[in-house]
């Protein structure tokens, strides 16, 4: 059998790298999951005001998706340069 | 499915993949280069061929064309209205509305066949950012003046503790100014990029599934994947222009 070298950089990052996408997207959906409750519960309240609280909850909704989407394309980026995918 | 020389993720092939190959090298390199601009200036065309049929004659009773494009104007005017007031809404509708209309428009060519979002490269968000910068801070200096402007991104000091903590203020928001549009551009980037991998991914999985007939045909397993690309993308271009008009709201000056 011939001599299989071991990139260890390759294997640390391509371990780390998607557990710490995964994290990201565990806290974001925790937050997530936090907003929609608290526009639904206001929505309940005062139901002619849904429309305005739908805008606000979308808008507080992208904002926490966007924290992911920086891990999304730092995870992205190490794949392309460092692990070319 | 076409892939680059360097080994890259799997993307859908568009007009200009296509044609390019059987072009002379110098005018397929050109394409290839200045692929998103290309493409960028195709959507406006479109939108803006569209839009100028829908408005030629325009009626009190309105007809179909002009009646989907005034939906979209007063849709628009009721959102900007909303966070800004009545009439600064109206003076920054046609920037704020002609984002929104863009950045939507380029987010769905990616599903239309033979065309590509050209918002999936971080030049082309960057670039959209970029002006929304230009425009936020122009604003802020021609209704506050420069003096003004900079009392404002101070933190507007009143007495001792706020001439103390002027600085920091000061540091902080200016770091914030650039962090803002930057964030602007990546939010979008990152979800339209998205989006366009998960649908070359699917569609390059469906090909493989009947590439032992040697058919030119594939299971469009990406079924799935376009309800989620067409929320996300107008989800998006919402969230953006959202973004710039509350980024305008901050920088003018209260009124009374």
């Amino acid at each position: 059998m011939e001599q299989a070298t071991v990139d260890w950089a390759k294997v640390a990052l391509s371990s780390t790298l998607p557990l710490t996408l995964a994290l990201a997207a565990m806290a974001s959906a925790s937050g997530l999951g936090k907003a929609v409750t608290a526009a639904m519960e206001a929505m309940g309240r005062q139901p002619e005001a849904a429309a305005k609280i739908q805008l606000a909850m979308l808008l507080g909704c992208a904002l926490i998706e966007a924290l992911t989407i920086y891990a999304l394309i730092t995870v992205i980026l190490f794949g392309i340069g460092f692990l070319k995918v | 499915m076409t892939e680059t020389a360097t080994p890259h993720l799997p993307e859908i092939p568009n007009l200009i993949t296509l044609v390019a190959p059987h072009l002379p090298h110098r005018i397929g390199h050109f394409l290839h280069t200045w692929e998103d601009p290309i493409f960028a200036f195709t959507i406006v065309a479109g939108v803006g061929l569209l839009v100028a049929i829908a408005a030629r004659k325009l009626a009190l009773v309105p007809g179909r064309g002009q009646a989907l494009a005034e939906t979209v104007v007063e849709g628009m005017d009721q959102m900007i209205c909303g966070i800004l007031g009545k009439e600064e809404g109206r003076r920054y509708l046609p920037f704020v509305g002609t984002l929104f209309v863009f950045i939507l428009s380029m987010n769905l060519a990616g599903l239309v066949p033979g065309l590509k979002s050209p918002t999936s490269k971080i030049t082309m968000t960057g670039a959209l950012a970029f002006c929304v910068f230009c425009y936020v801070q122009w604003t802020g200096i021609r209704r506050r003046g420069i003096g003004g402007y900079l009392l404002h991104l101070m933190g507007e000091p009143q007495g001792l503790f706020g001439w103390l903590f002027a600085p920091i203020m000061f540091f902080v928001e200016v770091i914030g100014a650039v962090v803002k549009p930057v964030s602007l551009a990546a939010r979008l980037f990152g979800n339209i990029m998205a989006e366009d991998i998960l649908l070359g991914v699917f569609v390059m999985l469906g090909t493989l599934f009947l590439a032992w007939s040697h058919l030119p045909v594939g299971i469009p397993l990406h079924l799935p994947i376009i309800p989620l690309v067409l929320i996300f993308s107008l989800v998006q271009a919402l969230v953006f222009t959202l973004l710039s008009t509350v980024y305008i709201a901050i920088v003018l000056p209260h009124e009374g």
